[in-house]
């Protein structure tokens, strides 16, 4: 069952250019999130104006989820990209995590929108290993649900530079 | 617009939550049901002389239905309290209908065939009673556009999860409903019938031991206030017509319910004599004037909920409690997605809404569940949307413009038939 809610071009071809990288494209150029939202006559699910997080407007060091808690409003849903880097025992990993934010206190309406809308944008953004749900910001501030969904501790060595 | 889909949002859809305690029934928009009346049902079942052609009772083919509130409590000779579900799902179609015309001509006040019609059905809904069910709402009732919508995905996406467990103890059942992406994974449905019904036949049974009379207030023609725990004073109504058992025993629970939802309380570890001796007692009284407290009672009655193995009268006793209906459930779907279920408990129906339920669940659950997992119970803190959340799902859903394309449309229906509900409603 689902909404009928349909998905921007745009939202797809940001996607596709984060999921294939170009070659010579610089590093500080990649993007390392994006929220994407449901449009305002509530038809289409767009990219959220001025989400976009490079990797050049963080600081060395900074910790991405901190970021991304900022981008998040706390009464309303969104859906978001998330290009993770991570160090598991055996190699560097980079994969795509797609995340579903619903706060508690979202007002209904918007969280039923949001969670019908779900499969028509999952299944336009395909081969995204990873998807995370967040109904609370102390969730997506602990990455350790995100490192069970990497392999779990004993695997996974550090998410982000930063050392489990 | 393309052929097929119905294009008219000129006038409101409808939305229908039919479950076997009550019926919610309103326009997609509203924040919640304009109706909510017990599903149950008097019916006679022989044509009566015309003395009493009331409005609210309908007919057909020799069965009289007294439906709603205030038609169903009138006592009249012979009529019969029936229900048209059973086991959650559409058994008796008749008296079906019966609803779906007073909600139509009572509620709604409209032409079924001006709108069109978002229901509820139980995630268990079998293929043939589905398709059973669109054949008579486009053939009968001639609707513009269909849809079918399981309760336990109307639930978790009115909380903002398309994956979770929904638990949902009702009257009849308390059933953990796995749903992934949007889906009911079908193979880890648990029921249990421990739920609201079994509270209240123990309710009965505790003012058995207590020689408790329930005297409903329909047999009532006035009370004295009489002396804490003393016999009650109340005179009998004169020349109260020879009612049925059934629809007596229904008068009675109602009695009960009123009572489960003003004294219980569920404790929130398991139940121990000593703790529950020094519970504050609460004051009831009944409708015949009789007032007692009830300290002790209160934690014992739905202990049972969570721990069956006390109860008496459950034979053989292999009924699992609430916080075991969920573990099972979980622990039949696959492993991958075991996580995301625990994460998102989500729990709904009206039993729930026991004083101390949830504080309940949430200590048997991290005790039950594996350690590793991370357990988030969802509850909402308002009753109505615990009571009404699949109704509210539905007209939320139902009223969106994009949803437009998602409807049978009575063209679609002409088109592929009744299978036509399994193409567009999985």
């Amino acid at each position: 069952m689902a909404s009928g809610v349909a998905v921007h071009d745009d939202v797809v071809n940001i996607f596709n250019a984060m999921k294939v990288r170009k070659a010579g494209e610089a590093e500080q150029d990649r993007l390392k999130a994006i929220l994407f939202r449901l449009s305002n006559d509530e038809k289409q699910i767009i990219v959220d104006e001025g989400s976009e997080l490079h990797v050049r407007d963080l600081q060395p060091g900074e910790d991405i989820f901190k970021r991304v808690v900022g981008l998040l409003p706390e009464k309303d849903c969104r859906y978001a990209l998330y290009d993770s880097s991570y160090e598991t025992k055996d190699s560097k990993k980079e994969d795509l995590v797609f995340i579903m934010w619903a706060p508690e206190n979202a007002p209904l309406k918007r969280k039923m929108i949001y969670a019908s809308s779900k499969n028509a944008l999952r299944s336009k953004l395909t081969g995204i290993k990873f998807e995370w749900q967040i109904n609370e910001m102390g969730e997506i501030k602990d990455p350790s649900t995100l490192v069970e969904k990497f392999g779990g501790k004993g695997l996974v060595v550090s998410v982000e530079g930063k050392p489990i | 617009m393309s052929g097929g889909v119905y294009g008219g949002d000129e006038v409101g859809a409808l939305v229908f939550d039919i479950g076997s305690f009550s019926t919610r029934a309103g326009y997609a928009g509203e924040d919640c049901p304009k109706a909510d009346f017990p599903t149950s049902l008097g019916v006679l079942a022989q044509e009566e002389g015309g003395a009493e052609l009331g409005a609210d009772k309908e007919k057909s083919s020799g069965r009289t239905f007294y439906i709603d509130t205030n038609a169903l409590h009138v006592a009249r000779p012979g009529v019969e309290l029936v229900s048209p579900l059973k086991n959650g799902m559409i058994e008796d179609w008749e008296s079906f209908q019966a609803i779906l015309d007073h909600t139509y001509c009572k509620h709604v006040k409209s032409e079924p065939s001006l709108h069109p019609v978002l229901m509820s059905e139980a995630p268990w809904n079998t293929r043939a009673k589905r398709e059973k069910l669109t054949e008579l709402v486009f053939e009968h009732y001639n609707i513009p556009a269909f849809f079918l919508c399981k309760t336990a995905v109307l639930t978790a996406f009115a909380n903002g999860r398309a994956t979770g467990l929904v638990l949902d103890s009702g009257a009849t059942h308390t059933t953990a409903i796995p749903v992934h992406d949007g889906y009911v994974l079908q193979q880890g449905i648990v029921k249990s019938p421990l739920a609201g019904d079994f509270i209240t036949m123990q309710c009965r049974e505790l003012f058995q031991e207590m020689n408790i009379d329930i005297i409903p207030p329909y047999m009532i023609a006035g009370k004295e206030p009489v002396r804490e725990g003393a016999p009650p004073n109340w005179t009998k109504k004169d020349k109260l017509p020879p009612v049925t058992k059934s629809w007596h025993t229904y008068m009675c629970n109602e009695v009960i319910q009123d009572f489960q939802a003003s004294v219980l309380q569920v404790s929130d570890s398991p139940y121990d004599e000593q703790v529950a001796a020094q519970m504050p007692t609460v004051h009831f009284e009944m409708p015949s004037g009789y007032t007692t407290d009830y300290g002790a009672e209160r934690l014992r009655i739905p202990e049972g909920l969570f721990d069956p193995s006390n109860v008496k009268g459950l034979s053989g006793n292999t009924m699992l409690g609430v916080g075991h209906v969920i573990t099972t459930s979980i622990g039949m779907c696959d492993i991958d997605i075991r996580p995301g279920l625990y994460s998102s408990v989500i729990v709904t129906g009206g039993n729930t809404l026991l004083q101390g339920f949830t504080e309940r669940l949430n200590r048997e659950l991290s005790q039950k569940a594996p350690p590793s997992m991370r357990l988030k119970l969802i509850a909402s803190n308002s009753s109505m949307e615990r009571r009404f959340s699949p109704w509210i799902g539905g007209s939320i859903l139902a009223s969106l413009g994009t949803f437009q394309q998602m409807w049978i449309s009575k063209q679609e229906y002409e088109e592929w038939g009744k299978e036509s509900v399994e193409r567009k409603c999985p």
